[in-house]
């Protein structure tokens, strides 16, 4: 019997795998990658032109700089949460830490709208320290603060979650060779740390970042909606398309796509050439 | 039973595994494939339980082709390096296994599978383990429970992928003569691969010293121990 | 009992700590302690009045139904994915391997008027539908595709790194065994995959009854019919009810916990049984 009609024994038969990678495919097709041309088949339905011209108004602007502010906010602060909470974690016992784990991973369990809903009771002109906030000229509901607030409670766990288990991976000892060497704590993280977890942490900054420019739950309870002052472009792109401005509307959405595919094609990219320095569930 | 291998070669791409290698089995008998890393011996032991197949040649089992034979055709008692037990099952189950996914017709009824997992497990001297998961045994017990998986399809041969490997030196020691005595009382024809020469020489009839695909020496272990055929065996048995 | 914490020569205990239990405190803990507050002050009785309105209560029903539906599809299809993206190498793999990942990158709100402009009666596919009598966007039947939609991953991306993990020799101890292909899979493979597949599928299951964005632009929003619970918390917020969307959004609370505690048990049971996760 020759190799080539030779099935090993861990393997199905080509139709079934025929059939398999078929149901994936076009199971996927439907599904993802439909919504995703449609986008764009949208917006340039009645051509580039109007879709450009959309952009350039008012409202549509003062989306984009918004929701660039927020993310250039958010982002890095929850960067700075991420690698504080990863080093508290990894570096130290205590007790608790399986529960501080799970507190740290509870935005991802909680709906977005419900995100929202805690900030406004917080922070709402109904609540004692809202109100006092409010009093003094800092209102934080149907403001930019409040909108900063919704967008780090659903991005929170981002960064963390992907350095814990790379760092914890890691272990100590390289810190350790370096206390050993001298070396003061800062420098130690500058030098040592971070290059082992440079890739990780951009790994996490961008799903991070992806997720902050596209929320829309929790923003759409907090920021109040208000045209060319906390819309943000998700809650834009809702006034649009119920104001039947279809092309506006599909415009940013493409927008936000686009966004979505650089961050893909990122991702993948630091997968295939960064695999060993990320944690181990994106090894494939 | 008699197991004949006629001029088996295999290619992996462009690298030869095994050259053509001819080699006789007596039935009943008790073979080390002995050789370094890279020898071709696992390849040999995966071509005889079907989970290769050789780019050319023919194994003849009592003088039967049995070239074309798919594995679970073969009816081959095979004990993996890993040992490679269902984690997810029960010893019980894992040794039941080869039993229940035989189709209906020819399947034991539930009370013979017990009876007959039961003497396996008794045979393996470990009466008690039945219900515990592999995670909860000694390197030493999941040797001998992949043993007792592999002797209950009732196979018609016993194929051992280096079976101590994993295993620390005292307890290897205590399970060559676990399988010495389970070979001599089944009476089945009993392959086993080997990087160790002691346990080649102590344990088996017939030694098979294999190099970069190729047989260097088949004999009884003084034989092979007083009159190595070429200077790759006397090196590599006073290695 | 072992101390509260570890003497350690590590730097930056304060200044890490610090920051992690601040930040946490300010962005989580004191937002979500407050809807719960809130719920204490009106008890469960006055949480259970609000919940058992038939408006409330067919919202919660509708959402948690449908997004069983919707991950209950996923578990399947995610298996299925996992193992073709795993197993199979074929032209176009790694494009489907980042397909997989689109409902995490693309914003839902995106999603949202995509999968409507797709599954209205004049879109692509409603087109197609409406043929034979079918209506799927603004009715249920659009939430259930959106709601699939945004827990596609989920699935497959807990169980791939399992399926890799899987020893050759196990599925060929199998086989040496005189199990077919088939019983393999059903009785060694599948097994296997099980845990991490429901760990996934309860993931899945938890985005789909809070997914607000993707929904409501298919849904049609009908009350008692294609209303949402998330949708149903911020129309009583607009109409400035906060006792009423606070319980709601209680109820959606305990519900997301008790759907963390299941993927917790679900860790531990099989961490127990086959030492890992």
């Amino acid at each position: 019997m020759s190799d080539a009609t030779f099935r090993p024994a861990t393997e199905e038969t080509p139709l079934a795998r025929r059939i398999l990678i078929g149901l994936a495919a076009t199971g996927l097709a439907i599904l993802v990658l439909a919504p995703l041309v449609a986008v764009f088949v949208e917006a340039l339905r009645v051509g580039i032109g109007a879709a450009l011209e959309s952009l350039t108004h008012k409202d549509a602007w003062a989306a984009i700089k918004l929701t660039l502010t927020i993310a250039a906010i958010s982002v890095p602060l929850n960067a700075i949460f991420g690698v504080a909470a990863a080093w508290f974690i990894t570096k130290f016992d205590f007790r608790g830490k399986a529960f501080l784990i799970t507190l740290i991973d509870l935005p991802f369990s909680v709906s977005p709208v419900v995100a929202g809903l805690c900030i406004v009771l917080t922070f709402g002109a109904n609540s004692a320290i809202g109100a006092w906030l409010v009093g003094n000229g800092y209102p934080i509901v149907f403001a930019m603060p409040g909108i900063i607030l919704a967008t780090m409670f659903v991005t929170f766990p981002f960064v963390a979650r992907e350095l814990i288990p790379v760092m914890i991976e890691q272990g100590r000892a390289e810190e350790e060779a370096a206390l050993t060497l001298g070396a003061g704590g800062w420098r130690v993280f500058w030098t040592v740390t971070l290059p082992n977890i440079r890739w990780a942490l951009l790994y996490g900054v961008l799903l991070c970042n992806a997720r902050a420019m596209g929320e829309f739950g929790a923003v759409a309870v907090v920021s109040g909606k208000i045209r060319g002052e906390t819309a943000t472009i998700p809650t834009t792109i809702e006034m649009l398309y119920q104001e039947y401005l279809s092309v506006a509307a599909f415009t940013l959405a493409a927008v936000l796509a686009l966004l979505a595919l650089v961050t893909l094609v990122l991702k993948t990219l630091l997968e295939l050439r960064h695999a060993d320095q990320l944690a181990a569930t994106h090894r494939h | 039973m008699h197991i004949e291998i006629d001029e088996i070669s295999k290619q992996f791409g462009a690298t030869a595994a095994l050259h053509p290698v001819s080699l006789a089995i007596p039935s009943g008998a008790l073979v080390a494939l002995l050789g370094p890393s890279g020898s071709g011996k696992t390849t040999l032991l995966r071509i005889l339980g079907g989970l290769e197949y050789p780019t050319s040649g023919r194994v003849l089992f009592d003088g039967q082709d049995a070239t074309g034979l798919t594995v679970q055709q073969r009816r081959a008692g095979f004990v993996f390096q890993s040992y490679a037990l269902f984690r997810h099952m029960t010893v019980f189950d894992n040794i039941a296994y080869g039993l229940n996914a035989r189709p209906r017709a020819t399947r034991p009824q539930k009370a013979e599978i017990a009876r007959r997992v039961t003497k396996l497990l008794d045979l393996i001297q470990l009466p008690d383990i039945g219900a515990r998961y592999p995670s909860q045994l000694s390197g030493g017990q999941r040797q001998r429970v992949a043993l007792a998986r592999a002797l209950a399809i009732e196979p018609r041969m016993l194929l051992l992928d280096e079976p101590f490997g994993a295993l620390d030196a005292k307890v290897r020691k205590e399970l060559r003569q676990g399988l010495r005595d389970i070979h001599d009382t089944t009476g089945l024809t009993t392959v086993f691969v080997t990087h160790d020469q002691d346990e080649a020489m102590e344990l088996a009839d017939l030694v098979v010293v294999m190099s970069m695909g190729k047989i260097e020496q088949i004999g009884k272990p003084q034989d092979i121990r007083a009159r190595p055929a070429t200077p790759f065996v006397r090196d590599f048995i006073s290695a | 009992m072992r101390p509260m914490l570890n003497r350690s020569p590590m730097p930056g205990l304060g200044l890490s700590m610090g920051i992690t239990l601040t930040m946490l405190s300010l962005v989580v803990l004191i937002p979500i302690g407050a809807l719960l507050l809130k719920g204490a002050n009106y008890g469960l009785a006055g949480i259970w009045e609000t919940v058992n309105r038939e408006r409330v209560w067919s919202a919660l029903f509708l959402s948690f139904r449908l997004s069983l539906i919707a991950a209950l599809f996923n578990l399947v299809f995610g298996v299925l994915l996992a193992w073709v993206l795993v197993r199979y190498r074929f032209p176009g793999r790694r494009l489907l391997d980042a397909a997989v990942d689109l409902p995490f990158a693309l914003p839902t709100a995106v999603a949202g008027i995509s999968l409507t402009a797709l599954y209205a009666p004049n879109g692509a596919f409603g087109a197609l539908a409406a043929e034979i009598g079918w209506k799927i966007a603004y009715t249920q039947w659009g939430i259930l595709i959106a709601l699939i939609f945004v827990g596609l991953p989920f699935v497959a991306r807990t169980v791939q790194p399992v399926i890799e993990e899987i020893e050759r020799e196990v599925e060929e101890a199998s086989a040496t065994l005189g199990a077919t292909r088939l019983h393999t899979i059903r009785h060694v493979i599948l097994p296997m995959l099980l845990p991490a597949a429901l760990t996934g599928f309860a993931l899945a299951l938890a985005r789909a009854v809070g997914e607000y964005g993707s929904v409501i632009f298919i849904a049609g929003n009908i009350p008692l019919v294609t209303e949402i619970a998330p949708l149903l918390i911020i129309i009583q917020l607009e109409e400035f009810d906060y006792d009423s969307a606070a319980a709601i959004g209680i109820a959606m609370l305990l519900i997301s916990f008790a759907m963390l505690l299941v993927i917790n048990l679900i860790q531990v049971w099989s961490r127990r049984r086959i030492g890992h996760v």
